[in-house]
């Protein structure tokens, strides 16, 4: 989340795509209940803030909604794309901000275009885009004379954009922009989505107002954009939206990522991911050698003389910080801070590439810990055939899950199963202390709840055991590369079992001359004299104490919410610095004071931003006062909102493509239906390519998509007898129309297959799914929860034991082109009564 | 006397969660439901010895272009009437209204005569086969008297529960109601105002009681309605039958 | 206007049902018995013997069978006993709370008579016979008169009983307390005709005991019809699928019995027993009938 869950609450209009916080994130829900009951919020005159939710199934949450919108799966990018496009035709959009804090400004080089689905540089053969033609117009002149009176820190060289103020000029990121949603009228919005033209237009109309400054939106979306081959662009189309009403950096507005698991946000911020490093620094390429080169080549270039670039200007200090964390006195300047011991992957390692290089044979184990491969999918049983196709495979687990009993599955022939499956007994969260960050980036530190139980072991006391193991083997026998082993610091009073308040502090960092807790990451170096495990966490843990630990909360409203914005700053600790709304510059104007004086972020008070944490140096002036004063953006190359975006591999403007699998060619250009850079697997095994695995509407007539419910936590609660109570039985949920044309009443078996698998389970007939007329054409959605396997108190009292209700079969093995989320949301069914 | 406490719960705030049912069930350790695919989101089914809140879900086609389904969910429990059906007819006293003015069953007193159950016009009351004891809602007895509130209440996250002196709740509820009607939700209503003397647990609406399976005003009557016209009825049988047993009886003695 | 109702059934079942029946036939034969010893002849006494000898065990089973059904058995005396405070637990509103105490107190004057008609008998003890000759005098007619309430009482304060509750058909009808005590004094006529055929002497008062089950019968279907009327748009609720079958039998327990009584030349024509046997089921199937189908 840019902003954080209890603003929600000081917004005027809230956005809810593809996700369905009543369900999935229902204690988050009061904020959105809250802005209901203020009167101060809503569009117009007020009133109550107004919910608009778009998703293909009526849910809990468009139960509470003021407009529900039955948006067909996928199609988010033409929703938001139609809803930029009416912000531009009829002027809605917020001028100032627009003209002063985005990139509109900015010219983009003529060599980019976009013709038939297919923007500059793609390169059909390796499906790929060459994007080099997206990039902006540089001022060469400027930027060597910048570059001399700026002798250039870190590394980063600027290269000074050129920029229109008028936004007249046709190579404008504006014209641009206007000219690419210009196809986006409601008849085609509607044509795609299959929301109502009118009803689209009554929903532009609320949006189209929030572009004022005494208004302000947010947009809510989950997985139900980001799962899709397109999921990245489905999320920068909000950001755009958002962009244009000048609503981000405000309370009450920005881009709002409700995160899964509790701590999948310290998740990815500590690099549970392949592709980054703790504070999302990049993984490096095999062909960097050096640090320096690897920072020239990550770090974003300065590319106007406002911008700070403070990333880019700080890159080197974390990367050396986080290797001088890792490797102590082995990092030194002569070894490039140990640069080389990290692991530089050649190929795409993401999630789904496991199992497709276990099919191929390249892999001879696995660890899954806290993780149910065989339930998450996609393609389960191609996962299943992967799993089968290790030596090995270690579960770590509280609990058993379908992988860990993958190999005597119901209708599995455990013998014919080779892999080696070992369950190590974790101890789950609530058996340890740590940190848990939530959506909003706060990280709280908990408690233990429960002692361990059984012999169940800690996690992290497991890997450290195993690590020192491995360290021994390594001294004792050598072997390729050992330094990276060994040379690894584990500053633990017991290595073995190092304590989480240990691990904590060693993420905040220290200041190695004096052996203090570092407070701020503006104070890393690149000289080797700080660490920061992740330096976005630098400040949580200073010489004070666990910031994390914090409760100064609703007790002493006044004295703990001294802005009365919800901001709490003594509440926990959130990345980075304490900051609770991001990009916070952008929610106050010119002259440094509030868009709106009701909702401030910061305000200049004459001497400095006060307010939340500013996002920009405390006492630089506002721009009436220092017309040379950093652009509001620190941490983008441009100092600016993107909207456009250079860094995409999937194109730098959102355009709508079709899911691979889909009811209707994109009526955009249908020749392009889906993306041409969608993530395609090879496979191996009895499993061929991935993509011969899809199906087409002929054969599979009814869209799908998978979805949470309130009572279920993916897969561990099926163990939960109370929660088993109270859904006790997979199902799939079938329009009310579509069930009546097939015979299908609530409580009937219904097998629902895909051109991969089938699951076997009940029906449930509902208004609350309904038909939507896509392209002239009528389309059924089905909906399926995903919560059962064959694992658990139900499958264990069901006959079938559970076989044939892993919803994962039925979906297709692809990844979206940026972040190779699997297309988990929208893929095609048919359904039979049995 | 403490004050009297209440629950006012705004079914227009729930989103049918559970969390309420779940907290209940934790706290009260109630049996989990057993394995029973019903024909909606609600697979509860109602209140009972196992469930002391039931979240009901009532799902309703409308005319509203921008909100086809009326989809509304309401977190049902004991009422604690202030004229309670269940103790009007319990005799054994088990049933007792404690000093919060809620309505309690002694576990300790209760003899499983299930004579409360057929009397509580809500289906609130279910008979516990192990206890063999009546069972329902305790108002969270145990957790007032120590300074707590309900577990229901505090597990709701939007606060569709609200927990609170029953006098601030009517008048809140008063406001809300007022406030969704300027809204344009002329549907909007409290139920258990005037009913049952005055229910402790009330609710806002937005259809008529009978939407909610709840008795409208008319049909929310205590049972001692029936005892005076019941027993009138059997004096005047009396009094016929032995008339008859007069006639039939006497006429051979005449005619010896 | 009729309730809706959206409640849930107290499950009250076979141990009710039998209770509902012993309770109706032993206060039914308590008030026959004293009916008899006050307005019939001496010839009418061994009937009345006989009716406080029925009435004595089917009494006895009441307490047992109400006992059974309870959750908690042992706490039987709750019902009696306040067991917090120790004071008397009655509730004059509550038709369960006055019923058990009915029962009590209709259970001595039941023990009673059931002593008074043993000493009357030939072969007793000097002592219970020198009881007996009390009940002869002003002082034992009142008593056996003011039992003769209870009986009544116990007899019929099941059917309020259901009445007062929130159920649907019990509590939209004001009948059953009447309802059942006709039926209760019908059944407790053929249940002593019936006994009558293995005492002689008692047979005496055979013709009287048909005569009075007529009134009762009549009495009944005044009540059955009145209790259909009061039951308006409910009535499907009584009246549908299997419990149809309940009601033939309730039928056949009255008019079949009614005709019978009415042509003597019937009556020749098939057994004595059949009537009163009618009777007896017919009791039953209206019993389970009011109680069994608004709880399903
Ligand atoms: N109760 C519960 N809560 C959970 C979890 C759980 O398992 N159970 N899991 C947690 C985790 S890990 C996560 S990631 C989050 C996920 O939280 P959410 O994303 O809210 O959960 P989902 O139910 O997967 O999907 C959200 C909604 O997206 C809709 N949808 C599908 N495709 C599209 C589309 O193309 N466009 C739009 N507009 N809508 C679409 C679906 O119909 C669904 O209602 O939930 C977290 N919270
Ligand atoms: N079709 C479809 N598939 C989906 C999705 C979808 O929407 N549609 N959603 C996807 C998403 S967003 C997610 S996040 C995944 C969720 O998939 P998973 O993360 O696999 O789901 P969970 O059931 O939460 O599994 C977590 C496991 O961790 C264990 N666990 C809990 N605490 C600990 C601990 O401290 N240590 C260890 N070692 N184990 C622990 C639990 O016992 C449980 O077995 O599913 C994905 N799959
Ligand atoms: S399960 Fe936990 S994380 Fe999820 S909404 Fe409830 S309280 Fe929040
Ligand atoms: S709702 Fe039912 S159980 Fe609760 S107090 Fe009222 S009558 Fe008694
Ligand atoms: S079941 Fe218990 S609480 Fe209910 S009426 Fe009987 S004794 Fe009272
Ligand atoms: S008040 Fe207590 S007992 Fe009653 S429903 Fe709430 S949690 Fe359950
Ligand atoms: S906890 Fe609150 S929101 Fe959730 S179901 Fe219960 S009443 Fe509704
Ligand atoms: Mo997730």
């Amino acid at each position: 989340m840019t902003n954080h869950w209890r603003d929600i609450k000081n917004a005027d209009l809230i956005l809810i795509n593809g996700a369905n916080p009543a369900e999935a994130h229902p204690v988050g829900f009061q904020w959105f209940v809250q802005a209901k009951l203020d009167p101060q919020r809503g569009p117009g005159a007020g009133g109550g803030a107004k919910i608009i939710h778009a998703d293909p199934r009526f849910t809990r949450t468009s139960a509470l909604a003021d407009i529900y919108a039955r948006i067909r799966t996928g199609t988010d990018v033409a929703y938001f794309g139609g809803l930029i496009n009416y912000v531009l035709q009829n002027n809605l959009h917020h001028e100032s901000y627009v003209t002063n804090y985005t990139n509109a400004s900015f010219l983009v080089k003529k060599e980019y275009g976009f013709t038939d689905g297919l923007f500059s540089g793609y390169d059909p053969k390796a499906r790929k885009y060459n994007t080099a033609s997206w990039g902006y117009q540089i001022d060469d002149a400027a930027s060597v004379a910048y570059n001399a009176a700026h002798p250039p820190a870190g590394g980063a060289v600027a290269t000074l954009a050129k920029r229109d103020l008028t936004l007249q000029d046709p190579q404008t990121v504006f014209q641009l922009m206007k000219q690419h949603y210009s196809r986006y009228t409601p008849e085609m919005v509607s044509r795609i989505t299959g929301i109502p033209q009118d009803q689209f237009l009554r929903i532009a109309k609320l949006v189209g107002e929030m572009g004022q400054p005494n208004k302000v939106m947010t947009i809510v979306y989950a997985v139900g954009l980001t799962h899709h081959t397109t999921g990245g662009e489905l999320i920068r189309s909000g950001a755009v939206l958002q962009l244009l009403l000048g609503n981000m950096g405000r309370p009450g507005g920005g881009m709002n990522a409700e995160r899964g698991h509790a701590n999948i946000q310290g998740n990815t911020d500590h690099a549970i991911s392949w592709e980054i490093l703790p504070g999302y620094l990049q993984i490096p390429a095999p062909q960097r050698k050096t640090i320096d080169e690897y920072v020239a080549a990550q770090a974003p270039k300065k590319l106007d003389p406002q911008s700070w670039n403070f990333f880019g200007t700080n890159y080197k200090k974390f990367m050396v910080s986080l290797l001088k964390g890792w490797y102590g006195d082995a990092a030194t300047k002569d070894n490039d801070f140990a640069f080389n011991f990290i692991p530089k992957p050649g190929q795409n390692s993401s999630w789904m590439s496991i199992y497709d290089q276990s099919l191929k044979g390249k892999m001879q184990g696995l660890i899954l810990s806290g993780m149910t491969a065989t339930s998450i999918g996609p393609d389960s049983n191609r996962v299943m055939e992967a799993l089968a196709n290790l030596k090995w495979l270690v579960v770590m687990d509280a609990l058993p899950t379908t992988s860990s009993e993958f190999w005597r599955r119901p209708g599995a022939s455990p013998a014919s199963i080779q892999t080696e499956v070992f369950m190590v007994p974790t101890t789950h969260w609530i058996e340890k202390d740590g940190s848990f960050t939530n959506s909003g980036r706060w990280a709280q530190w908990k408690e233990q709840v429960l002692p361990p139980q059984g012999q169940a072991r800690h996690d992290h006391w497991i890997l450290a055991d195993l690590f020192q193991r491995v360290k021994t083997l390594y001294r004792q026998q050598g072997g390729k590369f050992p330094d990276p082993i060994i040379a690894l610091t584990l500053k633990y009073q017991d290595p073995a079992k190092p304590q989480l308040d240990e691990i904590a502090q060693e993420i905040n960092g220290f200041d190695l001359t004096t052996g203090k807790r570092m407070s701020s990451f503006a104070n890393l170096k690149d000289d080797g004299t700080t660490t920061a495990g992740d330096w976005i966490y630098t400040g949580s843990y200073p010489d004070s104490g666990n910031l994390m630990k914090r409760t100064d909360g609703i007790q002493d409203v006044k004295t703990n919410d001294p802005t009365g914005m919800g901001f709490f700053p003594k509440w926990a600790w959130s990345w980075p610095l304490n900051r609770r709304v991001l990009y916070n510059r952008a929610s106050a104007d010119l002259e440094g004071k509030p868009w709106d004086q009701t909702r401030p972020g910061i305000t200049w008070n004459g001497s400095k931003w006060v307010g939340d944490v500013p996002d920009y140096p405390a006492t630089m002036k506002p721009y009436t006062l220092d017309p040379k004063a950093w652009l509001p953006f620190i941490m983008t190359g441009e100092g600016t909102g993107r909207l456009f975006s250079t860094s995409m591999l999937d194109g730098p403007l959102p355009e709508h493509y079709e899911p691979v699998e889909a009811p209707v060619a994109n009526p955009l250009h249908p020749g392009q239906s889906a993306s041409p850079v969608a993530f395609l697997y090879s496979g191996g095994g009895s499993f061929g390519a991935a993509k011969d695995s899809f199906g087409t509407v002929a054969d599979y007539p009814y869209v799908a998509t998978s979805y949470r419910l309130t009572e279920h936590e993916h897969y561990v609660t099926q163990h939960v007898p109370l929660l088993v109570g109270l859904q006790p039985h997979p199902f799939v949920e079938v329009p009310e129309e579509l069930a009546k044309e097939k015979g299908i009443q609530t409580g009937d078996r219904v097998r629902v297959t895909s051109k991969r698998g089938k699951i076997e389970v009940l029906a449930l007939v509902t208004k609350r799914l309904a038909a939507s007329t896509i392209d002239g054409k009528k389309v059924y959605t089905i909906g399926i929860p995903i919560h059962w396997g064959f694992v658990g108190v139900a499958a264990d009292q069901d006959p079938s034991k559970g076989a044939n209700w892993l919803a994962n079969a039925l979906t297709p093995f692809v990844g979206d082109a940026n972040a190779y989320t699997p297309e988990f949301k929208a893929f095609l069914v048919d359904l039979k009564k049995i | 006397m403490a004050t009297p406490v209440g629950f006012f719960t705004d079914t227009t705030l729930c989103i049918g969660c559970k969390a309420c049912e779940v907290a209940c069930k934790e706290w009260n350790q109630l049996p989990d439901n057993p394995i029973q695919f019903r024909d909606s989101y609600d697979n509860t089914g109602q209140l009972d010895q196992r469930n002391f809140r039931h979240v009901r879900f009532v799902e309703q086609a409308t005319s509203n272009p921008d909100k086809p389904i009326a989809w509304s969910m309401m977190s049902d429990v004991c009422k604690h009437c202030a004229n309670a059906s269940c103790l009007e007819v319990c005799p054994t006293d088990a049933i007792i209204r404690t000093e919060f003015d809620t309505v309690y069953i002694q576990q300790d007193v209760c003899n499983g005569c299930r004579d409360c159950i057929a009397a509580c016009p809500y289906g609130v009351i279910g008979f516990d086969s192990q206890s063999g004891t009546a069972k329902k809602c305790t108002f969270c007895y145990d957790r007032l008297q120590n300074n707590k509130m309900p577990a229901c209440a505090q597990a709701c996250p939007t606060q569709s529960i609200k927990f609170g002196n029953l006098a601030d709740l009517r008048k809140m509820a008063a406001d809300r109601v007022q406030a969704l009607q300027a809204q344009g939700v002329t549907q909007a209503r409290i139920y258990g105002d005037t009913e049952y003397g005055g229910l402790h647990a009330f609710f806002l609406l937005t259809d008529k009681p009978e939407a909610y399976a709840l008795p409208n005003a008319e049909s929310a009557v205590l049972p001692g309605r029936n005892d005076v016209p019941g027993y009138l009825a059997v004096a005047v049988t009396s009094v016929l039958a032995a008339i008859g047993g007069l006639v039939a009886f006497r006429r051979r003695g005449e005619r010896a | 206007m009729l309730t809706e109702h959206f409640v849930a059934a107290p499950h009250w079942e076979w141990y009710i049902l039998a209770y509902f029946v012993a309770a109706g036939l032993s206060g039914g034969t308590y008030v026959i018995g004293t009916m008899l010893r006050l307005w019939g002849d001496a010839r009418d006494l061994p009937a009345s013997r006989l009716a406080f000898f029925i009435s004595w065990p089917l009494l006895l089973v009441c307490p047992i069978l109400l006992t059974l059904d309870l959750g908690q058995p042992t706490r039987f005396w709750h019902m009696l006993i306040d067991s917090r405070t120790a004071g008397l637990a009655f509730k004059s509103w509550s038709p369960m709370s006055v019923g058990a105490w009915a029962l009590l107190i209709y259970g001595i004057f039941s023990t009673v008579m059931f002593v008074v008609a043993l000493g009357e008998t030939r072969s007793t003890p000097a002592l219970l016979s020198r009881v007996s000759k009390v009940a002869g005098t002003l002082a034992g007619r009142v008593v056996m008169v003011v039992g003769a309430l209870f009986a009544l009482f116990v007899s019929a304060y099941t059917g309020v009983l259901l009445a007062v509750s929130n159920q649907p058909v019990w509590s939209d009808t004001w009948t059953l307390g009447g309802l059942f005590l006709a039926s209760g004094l019908s059944g407790a006529s053929a249940l002593v005709l019936l006994m009558s055929r293995r005492r002689p002497e008692a047979a005496e008062t055979d013709e009287k005991l048909l005569e009075a089950d007529r009134y009762f019968i009549i009495l009944e279907l005044v009540l059955i019809a009145l209790f259909f009327v009061t039951l308006g748009g409910v009535l499907s609720r009584v009246l549908s699928g299997g419990w149809l079958v309940l009601w033939l039998v309730v039928l056949a327990g009255t008019v079949v019995p009614l005709l019978v009584h009415w042509r003597p030349a019937w009556r020749q024509r098939i057994s004595r027993n059949l009537g009163p046997i009618l009777v007896l089921l017919g009791v039953l199937a209206l019993r389970a009938v009011v109680i069994f189908s608004p709880q399903s």
